[in-house]
């Protein structure tokens, strides 16, 4: 176990390595140019030649991404080219409201998914499994940032029961209360497409492990349905799921970027966003980072919950 | 039961660690004013800025010598009281009001005033590696000196005389900042300016509002609410729906699509007012066809103004004869627009010897700056020229790409727009059009030249008296009329919309956001 997270640190080093080469080139080779963007159209030659010696853009690209990574090397991810704030500051600040609504959005698609998943394997074909099975099709085929507005609409300007935008009240505004009601329609948008998907899985899962012999042997013994399916069958249903949730999580981070736009979230995705119409490479590059780092950890937490939802799973 | 009491524990943790340290709002009051913004400010230091959003934060913050008049770009005192222009226009010399002190408590005086212009001009200056100053030389390229002459006397050497440069000195690169702060600050004084405006900075919360306090000491006038909030909300929906809902006091750029349901809305009031600022349809001067005047009158005929006004931008445009503000000192009263003609099109496509039009390229940015819509505006533009016989494909790229590219001068036509931010002819005539100012060196990506125009221009910098100016720009507007450089399409009409409870707002021809004027009900 120790041995087996070593080395999948150890990895961490080389994915992240190429994750910002990827992202450099991408920034630094598609069309448009910083100093151009923000001086606009009443820029002269002079200034945008001027800016862009400033900003260091007019070194070769081998040399501007030596000289970020030497600093990245040493936890400093550079100064943002438009806000001229150091970007590690500014992502961290960020991020933490990211990070607060992609966690709920996961508990919310796990905890709903499984559910629904669970209703729907336990009585198929009834009404319960038929709803959910519309509601699926419905949820997963819709665009995250056009189910945000519809909601925004029907909750926050029909009905009046939840702000618009924003993650705390501008004046008035501040505590626990504030921030869940201020999360709720971001966090239920962002998590629609995975709650669909999960429950698809754990539902036809369930299904299989329910028609298995230990579940026969189960009901034999005398247990009442309910252990069966939550103490027996789920237990051994969640593998596939687990599998999912953990890349769920990365879509989440990623769609995340839609609703901090549609909500104005202040989360890293407007950051984001902002950072690439800017061209504003150190900030987007920091932006991506973090979420890459994020991401990978991610995932070798979900390896690691394999083996304590089977035990027969070992790592060497 | 353990494990089950860890885990909801470790839960309650992360929430308690994700929430920690959120900013506590200040209570609701009766006199905070909250404004929603379409994009979150840059920085506050509007010689370091340069978009619209930075510039309506920070201009509250700071001021300049000459102001704009309430309603009108017409230049007034502002932290100057007086000023005297030499008789050959190369030496300005203010006389500062007294008693006026900063934000941080040191006084306002001339040796603040070298400080904010030197600092961006002079590489040598302590604060020049402060920050990076984008416009410097384009507003203060022509500065040869500042002399602070005595305590509240400060005088401008020019390189060569400039008749604009009053109207320079109200630009937001000429606000007067406190040196001990901006010293003091250091890179960080572009996030906490401290200057001698109507509000002071308070804080900024990343992505969520900038929050300005009363400066409840303002030499102009009692400043009437005690706290401003701007917040950025991109989505136009969201901004609309937290006016309509209470959580945002006044929203500036406001959807076309959303002028109607707003201006019939019992619980907002819609303003309108058109900007100093011209959208464009350029030609490539220097090639065929666009080389021939007739070529470029006809297609001024062919487009359909009012109905791209009307239908596309739905009233937030007026239709424009020419890059020149109408109804201010230097308009050409005299002109209208090109009516829409098509017949007279044709006819004169004839003359030009091309009766069954010809084949061309239009360059479109998605979106940008003053851009209003521009793709939909093109795609009526497209149409419209089709109909005269003139077959134009579309290009659409994004903004950064679109301004390098012009720079290559491969464009045929190309939609772009400029926001002058003042009525001074000279600050939207000169570096769009005159032929010193062609691309990539300036502005002028039409790379139009007419020789008189040009004459005219350059003559009229050389006069201070504003109505001998007046006299040249008038001739300069009919030249062009005649000479076209572009399709002259509209003048942006800017939108405010706001709850009732906000009285005294008034949008400002500049695009500035004077929310020093409000009071709330």
């Amino acid at each position: 176990m120790g041995r087996y997270l070593l080395r999948r640190l150890l990895l961490l080093g080389p994915v992240l390595l190429g994750v910002s080469v990827v992202v450099f080139l991408v920034l630094h080779l598609s069309p448009g140019d910083p100093a151009e963007i923000m001086l606009g159209p009443q820029a002269t030659q002079e200034d945008v030649s001027r800016l862009r010696a400033a900003l260091g853009l007019d070194e070769p690209l081998p040399m501007q991404y030596v000289r970020w990574m030497g600093h990245v090397l040493q936890g400093d991810l550079g100064r943002s080219i438009r806000m001229r704030q150091p970007v590690l500051g500014e992502v961290l600040t960020r991020f933490r409201a990211t990070l607060l609504l992609t966690a709920t959005a996961l508990l919310l698609s796990t905890v709903g998914g499984v559910t629904l998943g669970v209703l729907s394997a336990s009585r198929p074909n009834s009404l319960v499994d038929r709803l959910s099975t519309v509601g699926s099709i419905f949820g997963a085929s819709m665009p995250s940032f056009w189910l945000g507005l519809v909601l925004m609409v029907c909750f926050s300007l029909w009905l009046g029961w939840l702000p618009a935008s924003g993650m705390y009240a501008a004046h008035g505004g501040g505590g626990l209360g504030d921030l869940l009601a201020h999360l709720a329609l971001p966090a239920i948008t962002l998590a629609a497409a995975s709650m669909t998907i999960i429950a698809r899985l754990t539902r036809s899962t369930l299904l299989d492990i329910l028609r298995q012999d230990f579940v026969r042997t189960a009901r034999a013994k005398g247990l009442v349905e309910r252990a069966v399916v939550l103490r027996h069958a789920l237990r051994n249903a969640l593998i596939p799921t687990v599998t999912v949730v953990g890349v769920q999580a990365g879509y989440l981070l990623g769609g995340a970027i839609f609703t901090e736009t549609v909500f104005a979230w202040p989360g890293v995705g407007t950051l984001m966003i902002q950072g690439i119409l800017a061209r504003d490479f150190p900030l987007v590059q920091g932006c991506v980072l973090v979420i890459a780092l994020v991401f990978v950890f991610f995932n070798l937490a979900v390896d690691l919950l394999y083996a304590v939802l089977d035990p027969r799973i070992r790592y060497e | 039961m353990k494990r089950r009491r860890f885990w909801s524990g470790a839960a309650l943790a992360l929430l308690v660690a994700l929430t920690a340290g959120a900013p506590i709002a200040p209570a609701q009051s009766a006199s905070t004013l909250v404004v929603g913004l379409v994009a979150e400010p840059v920085a506050l230091d509007p010689a370091q800025v340069t978009d619209l959003n930075s510039n309506r934060v920070g201009r509250r913050v700071v001021e300049t010598l000459v102001a704009f008049a309430d309603e009108s770009t017409q230049i007034v005192p502002g932290l100057a009281e007086s000023w005297t222009i030499a008789r050959d226009g190369l030496a300005y010399t203010f006389k500062l009001r007294k008693g006026i002190a900063f934000h941080d408590g040191t006084p306002f005086n001339a040796q603040a005033v070298k400080f904010s212009i030197e600092r961006q001009i002079n590489p040598e200056h302590p604060a020049n590696k402060l920050g990076k100053y984008p416009f410097a030389a384009y507003f203060f390229g022509n500065v040869k000196a500042v002399e602070a002459m005595d305590e509240a006397t400060v005088r401008f050497i020019l390189k060569e005389p400039r008749a604009s440069f009053l109207a320079i000195m109200t630009a937001g690169a000429a606000s007067i900042v406190s040196p001990t702060a901006a010293m003091k600050s250091g890179q960080d004084y572009a996030v906490s300016p401290v200057g001698t405006g109507p509000f002071k900075f308070a804080a900024w919360d990343r992505g969520q509002r900038v929050v300005l306090e009363k400066n409840s000491s303002y030499w102009r006038y009692p400043v009437k609410v005690d706290r401003v909030i701007y917040r950025p909300v991109t989505e136009d929906q969201a901004r609309l729906t937290e006016l309509l809902t209470g959580g945002l006091d006044l929203i500036v750029g406001t959807p076309p699509d959303f002028v109607a349901q707003l201006e019939n809305h019992p619980k907002v009031t819609l303003q309108k007012q058109v900007g100093a600022h011209v959208w464009y349809l350029g030609f490539n001067n220097t090639k065929k066809p666009f080389d021939d005047k007739r070529v470029r009158q006809a297609l001024n005929y062919a487009v359909n103004k009012e109905a791209i006004v009307r239908d596309v931008l739905k009233g937030t445009g007026a239709v424009s004869k020419g890059p020149v503000l109408p109804k201010t000192w230097g308009d050409e009263g005299g002109l209208k627009p090109f009516p829409y003609d098509p017949e007279r099109a044709r006819k004169l496509l004839a003359e030009a010897g091309l009766p069954s039009g010809f084949s061309t390229t239009l360059w479109v940015p998605e979106s940008g700056s003053g851009m209003q819509s521009p793709v939909a505006m093109s795609t009526i533009i497209q149409s419209n020229l089709k109909a005269v016989g003139v077959n134009v494909t579309l290009q659409t790229m994004e903004w950064g790409t679109f301004l390098a590219k012009l720079r290559t001068k491969e464009q045929d036509m190309f939609a772009l727009s400029w926001m002058a931010g003042s009525e001074d002819p000279d600050l939207v005539m000169y570096p769009l059009l005159h032929s010193s100012q062609w691309t990539p060196v300036g502005p002028n990506r039409a790379m139009y030249k007419n020789t008189r125009f040009d004459e005219v221009l350059a003559q009229a910098r050389l006069v201070t008296d504003q109505a001998k100016r007046a006299e040249l720009y008038r001739e300069a507007q009919r030249l062009l009329h005649d000479d076209p450089p572009w399709i002259f399409i509209d003048h942006e009409v800017q939108t405010a919309a706001f709850s009732k409870r906000v009285q005294g707002f008034k949008l400002h021809p500049s695009f500035d956001l004077r929310v020093e004027t409000i009071s709330l009900k």
